[in-house]
């Protein structure tokens, strides 16, 4: 294997080149299978909040003998705590609880991008 | 065995019960223990000559230390180094859990819900107990967003205590159900192979062939999002923003 530097260099080069031709070649399918995952994921999400907050609407039911009260307020608040949920991991912010600044947001978009 | 569930039941290998308690050890135990033998084994040997020019072991250990690694750094910055060993561990017992599972008449411990739930606790637990020992209880400032108006807090708060609290459920959930169906999908397909005899038997089975190469890539997504989620947890925990 008598290769320069400089050579190993190129061919290095040459090679990673095709795999990012490769891999926008591939663009369509990488994107449904992110769509798929994504939509897994919501689901999940949203499924997940309902069954926390009914669980802990029950148990306060349970706790102050107020039969249905508390269950159907928590599974209102859970069906819109799911559906933040959603939003923020549709939005790129990963599950994050509270807001984050506009800047943030903006940076974490051109990072995404990039 | 014609159940596409019954590759999910427990069965006992050495039974074994205190006071009515059933402590057996089972063949999900016992795939447990495998998984921890053989990546102790993968890393240990793989790093055994630590030569300039890696092996075909020391490729594969070099790449999951620096996958994780990178992760870690990605999401935690410099000071997140030191979770590094707990990202690791994770990583590791659930990516080999999903790829024992793919074994022909192995068990997939990742498709119970007690084994992800109990993983999903120890990241939820581990992320909460290290914001609380970092930020003492303004840990708690992130249930309220900065600039919310004082009338609208309790809806919030009660709002994003649920949104945290769902996060053990999401984390496991998502984990046991893609193990789940996906190993399930493929005994059903196996199952027509059979039902539709030599000729016609053969559709099911190519699907099968594309199926397993499926399963393997979910295997290698699903301990990915289970680590990156893990990260993304603690960095909230640290990071109050």
């Amino acid at each position: 294997m008598g290769l320069t530097p400089e050579e190993l260099k190129k061919q290095i080069q040459s090679a990673r080149d095709k795999d990012t031709q490769r891999s926008s070649a591939k663009g369509r399918s990488a994107v449904d299978g992110r769509s798929a995952n994504m939509a897994f994921r919501a689901t999940i999400e949203l499924v997940s909040a309902i069954g926390v907050s009914g669980f802990i609407g029950y148990w306060i039911d349970q706790w102050l003998d107020s039969t249905p009260w508390a269950m159907i307020v928590m599974l209102f608040l859970g069906f819109i705590a799911g559906f933040l949920n959603i939003y923020r991991a549709a939005m790129g912010q990963d599950f994050k609880i509270g807001f984050k600044e506009e800047k943030d947001q903006e940076v974490k978009n051109e990072t995404d991008k990039a | 065995m014609a159940n596409p569930l019954s590759q999910f039941e427990i069965k006992p290998i050495i039974p074994f019960q205190i006071e009515g308690v059933d402590l057996s050890f089972t063949q999900s135990s016992a795939w447990m223990g495998a998984a921890v033998i053989l990546c102790t084994l993968l890393l240990t040997l793989g790093m055994r000559h630590k030569s300039m020019v890696p092996g075909r072991l020391q490729n594969v250990a070099e790449m999951f230390y620096e996958f994780i690694a990178n992760m870690v750094r990605d999401n935690l910055g410099h000071e997140g180094r030191k979770y590094f060993p707990f990202v690791f561990s994770i990583f590791m017992i659930v990516l080999f859990g999903n790829l024992l599972g793919m074994i022909p008449y192995s068990f997939t411990y990742t498709s119970h819900i007690i084994v992800t739930g109990a993983l999903a606790m120890l990241v939820f637990i581990t992320a909460t107990l290290v914001g609380l020992a970092k930020h003492g209880l303004h840990f708690f400032s992130l249930f309220l967003p900065k600039g919310l108006p004082i009338a609208l807090a309790p809806l919030i708060v009660a709002i994003e205590v649920i949104s945290y609290l769902s996060r053990p459920i999401s984390l496991s959930v998502r984990l046991f159900a893609n193990m789940v169906a996906g190993h399930t999908m493929l005994k059903v397909f196996a199952g027509f192979s059979v039902s539709m005899g030599l000729v016609f038997g053969i559709l099911p089975m190519v699907m099968n062939v594309a199926l397993i190469g499926l399963e393997i890539m979910i295997a290698f997504i699903q301990a990915y999002v289970f680590a990156i989620l893990t990260c993304i947890y603690l960095k909230d925990a640290i990071e109050l923003h």
